[in-house]
């Protein structure tokens, strides 16, 4: 160990005594007394830093910007412990002596302790500090590394010398993790933070600056983070001014604090709240002319989001109230008439309204042709949607109207009303009225005549077969109606050769008589009518001119 | 003689009823219905019809239709008295009813007003059959050309609005002049009287015919 230590520092000296243009050229033995030295440094720095995931910084195989982030890993917390102790000495300047003291005492306790403390201390601390880490320059370059690790180095043995005496002073009550002192003084640096930091980061850069005079980059950093660190506390301490945490045992710390606490952020009093107006203006009689000035002065780049949110929500408010004092938009007021409202206003506006009317169907070629289509189809099947005639269901008979009768009745009244009285009483008795006899009339004759013609149309005629409840009524004979033989014309209308002539003895024709046989027929003409005459004198004895015309007519 | 039998008749019932005991009332009377013959104390009942001289020749000439059946089956004496030119009708010993003595006077009434004696015997045959009369000017004051076309628009061109309304109706109607007489049963009078009614008022005829339809075809159902 001792062996490495001495020859840690001696690669240090060795490097300290290279002058500044040697290193502008990368060289290859530099680099490595440099690792070597970092290597060793980073050893020694192991047990004040219980966080670290590396026990020894690896060189081998890695290039700068692997080996930068394991320090950075180590070095980080270190530094939130080292600036804590700082400002604590700062308030104290009595431990310091105390610390000389304690050194001389058990070193390892106080080492022991002060890694419980340092825990909590580094949480605490690691919110502030990690914003102004961040931004860091991440160079790769050998220099930079070097110079930050010297830093680191003067730092860490400061740090061991403020946890040592730190560790003494504590009384023995409280356990490694709950030092109520501890916590007290937290409480009022985090505050002092809060509200006291943009005065105080020009302290705190002072005192950085004296601390680390050698480290100009440590300074760069400084400013840069002084600027991003106002940005960024302005955000946080916003956060706590809303909720209100004011408490009373600031006020003490706070006598350089009050001026730039509130005023700051909000600038002008009347966007405050009524209890933080009542404490605002407990605290801030005499400074705030002074502090909005340089508030202003600050904030001339921008206004806060939180400023800028505000200003949006009063707009808003402003235009909601203005709109609830005028009068309401015409659309929002009900029923409105064509008088009450601009001319043409109620085409801009898109109405509402039920219309109970189908619309009228857009007519594209698809409709056409799913029209035609159907139409052909229809006049393939036939099936067309014809009205159909009802036929209305006939349930009862056609009444007979009964025609006035204009002529004389042939019938004595008595007969019409005896009719009449047997038609009461026994309607089946009754005798036919007039229409029945005309119809059955008109049956019977076109009944005669069917069977005649179908007599004489059929060879085969087959009469009508006889239905037990039809009663049809033929005055034809019944010889006529049996005739099986196949006939053309009806045996009943042959005659018997005798029907057809009677008579006898030779006939001649009109013109084959002879002159003696004409004169026979005459002669016997006569003597028949002669002998009628005769008679018919018998008979009617009446004085009746007997004219003797046949006696002159005998002698021809 | 009258008074014989009526006292005959009542001795002959009066014994055959028994004496009856004290607490009920005595049995009623029997009593056969009185003979025309008998009525009014026996005496004969008369009727007598005058003949209007138009009617003169006519009742010459159908006497025998009316004196048979008026004598043959009513059983009531008829004659006419030429003098005093009325047809006298009286009741006959045999004659079964009093009511036949009136009706065979009806039936003669009837022919003397210019009805048929066909039309006329259905008097003799029924019992609700009456004969009504009215003038036209009971029902409208005519005077004139109108009066002779009311009576026009009655009869009809050859009678045939008369006839449609006998047919209809079932009754017989006589126009005599301005007096109408109607022969039928009561309800068909009514009808009858009506549609001449609205006639002599001056509906036209096919307006009576559309409701003669209507009033025939409803009297046709009804049986």
């Amino acid at each position: 160990m001792a062996t490495s230590i001495e020859a840690a520092v001696e690669s240090l000296r060795e490097i300290k005594s290279k002058e500044p243009p040697m290193w502008l050229v990368p060289k290859q033995e530099l680099s490595q007394a440099v690792r070597a030295a970092s290597k060793h440094l980073f050893s020694s720095l192991k047990p004040h830093s219980p966080k670290s995931p590396f026990d020894q910084l690896l060189i081998e195989g890695f290039d700068a910007e692997q080996i930068w982030q394991q320090i950075d890993l180590q070095s980080q917390p270190l530094l939130y412990t080292l600036r804590r102790e700082v400002k604590k000495f700062e308030k104290n300047p009595e431990e310091i002596s105390k610390l000389k003291e304690a050194i001389e005492g058990g070193k390892k306790k106080k080492v022991v302790e002060e890694k419980g403390t340092d825990d909590i201390d580094d949480d605490d601390d690691d919110d502030d500090d990690l914003d102004m880490d961040d931004d860091d320059d991440y160079d790769d370059d050998e220099e930079e590394e070097e110079k930050k690790e010297r830093g680191r180095e003067e730092e860490s043995e400061r740090e061991g010398e403020e946890m040592e005496l730190e560790g003494e002073e504590k009384g023995g009550i409280e356990d490694k993790f709950l030092k109520i002192k501890e916590l007290q003084e937290y409480l009022e640096e985090d505050e002092a933070k809060e509200y006291g930091l943009k005065k105080n980061k020009k302290t705190k850069t002072e005192t950085k600056k004296k601390e680390e005079d050698t480290e100009e980059e440590e300074e760069g950093e400084d400013e840069e983070e002084e600027e991003e660190e106002d940005d960024d506390n302005d955000e946080a301490e916003e956060e706590e001014d809303e909720l209100g945490l004011f408490d009373g045992d600031d006020e003490d710390d706070e006598d350089s604090l009050e001026n730039a606490r509130y005023e700051d952020f909000f600038g002008t009093k009347k966007n405050k709240g009524p209890k933080e107006k009542a404490k605002s203006r407990d605290r801030f009689e005499g400074d705030s002319g002074s502090d909005d000035e340089q508030d202003f002065d600050k904030r001339k780049d921008g206004l806060s989001t939180h400023e800028e949110e505000l200003k949006k929500l009063q707009s808003k408010i402003e235009q909601m109230e203005k709109a609830n004092l005028d009068p309401k938009v015409w659309t929002m007021r009900g029923e409105v008439t064509a008088a009450q409202r601009q001319k043409n206003s109620a085409l801009e506006v898109d109405l509402d309204f039920e219309h109970n009317v189908r619309p009228a169907p857009v007519i594209t070629e698809e409709v056409t042709a799913s029209l035609e289509d159907l139409i052909k189809t229809r006049i393939s099947e036939g099936l067309f949607d014809d009205v159909q005639k009802s036929r209305s269901l006939s349930s009862k008979a056609p009444r007979e109207t009964k025609e006035l009768d204009d002529n004389k009745s042939k019938k004595g009244l008595a007969e019409v009303y005896e009719e009449e009285f047997v038609q009461k009483t026994d309607p089946a008795a009754a005798p036919l009225s007039f229409s029945d006899e005309l119809k059955k009339e008109a049956s019977m004759l076109f009944k005669k005549l069917c069977l005649k013609l179908d007599a004489l149309s059929h060879f085969h005629f087959t009469p009508k077969p006889v239905v037990e409840d039809m009663s049809i009524q033929t005055n034809v004979p019944a010889l006529a109606m049996e005739e099986i033989a196949p006939m053309a014309v009806s045996d009943a209308a042959m005659l018997a050769p005798e029907e057809v002539f009677a008579g006898k003895g030779d006939i001649k024709e009109e013109a084959e008589l002879t002159r003696s046989e004409r004169k026979r027929r005459r002669a016997n003409k006569k003597r028949k009518f002669k002998a009628e005459a005769a008679k018919r004198l018998a008979k009617k004895p009446r004085e009746t001119t007997q004219v003797d015309s046949n006696e002159g007519k005998e002698n021809e | 003689m009258s008074a014989e039998a009526a006292a005959t008749m009542e001795i002959e019932t009066l014994p055959s009823d028994p004496k009856p005991a004290s607490n009920s009332l005595p049995p009623k009377l029997k009593f056969e219905p009185l003979k025309a013959h008998e009525m009014s104390d026996g005496r004969v009942q008369f009727r007598k019809v005058s003949v209007p001289p138009h009617r003169y020749s006519p009742l010459k000439k159908y006497w025998m239709d009316i004196y048979t059946p008026i004598y043959e089956q009513m059983k009531i004496d008829i004659r006419m008295n030429l003098k005093a030119r009325k047809v006298e009708l009286k009741t006959r010993s045999d004659t079964p009813d009093i009511s036949n003595l009136q009706k065979c006077a009806d039936f003669v009434q009837a022919f003397m007003l210019g009805f048929d004696v066909v039309d006329a015997i259905a008097l003799l045959r029924m019992d609700e059959l009456y004969v009504e009369s009215f003038e036209i000017k009971d029902v409208k004051t005519l005077r004139g050309e109108h009066l002779s076309r009311a009576i026009g628009r009655l009869s009809g061109k050859g009678g045939k609005t008369k006839f449609a309304i006998e047919n209809a109706t079932k009754t017989r109607i006589v126009i005599a002049d301005t007096k109408i007489h109607i022969l039928g049963s009561f309800a068909n009078i009514k009808i009858a009287r009506d549609s001449l009614c609205s006639l002599i008022l001056g509906s036209p005829a096919g307006k009576v015919y559309s409701k003669l339809r209507q009033v025939s075809a409803r009297l046709a159902e009804r049986f």
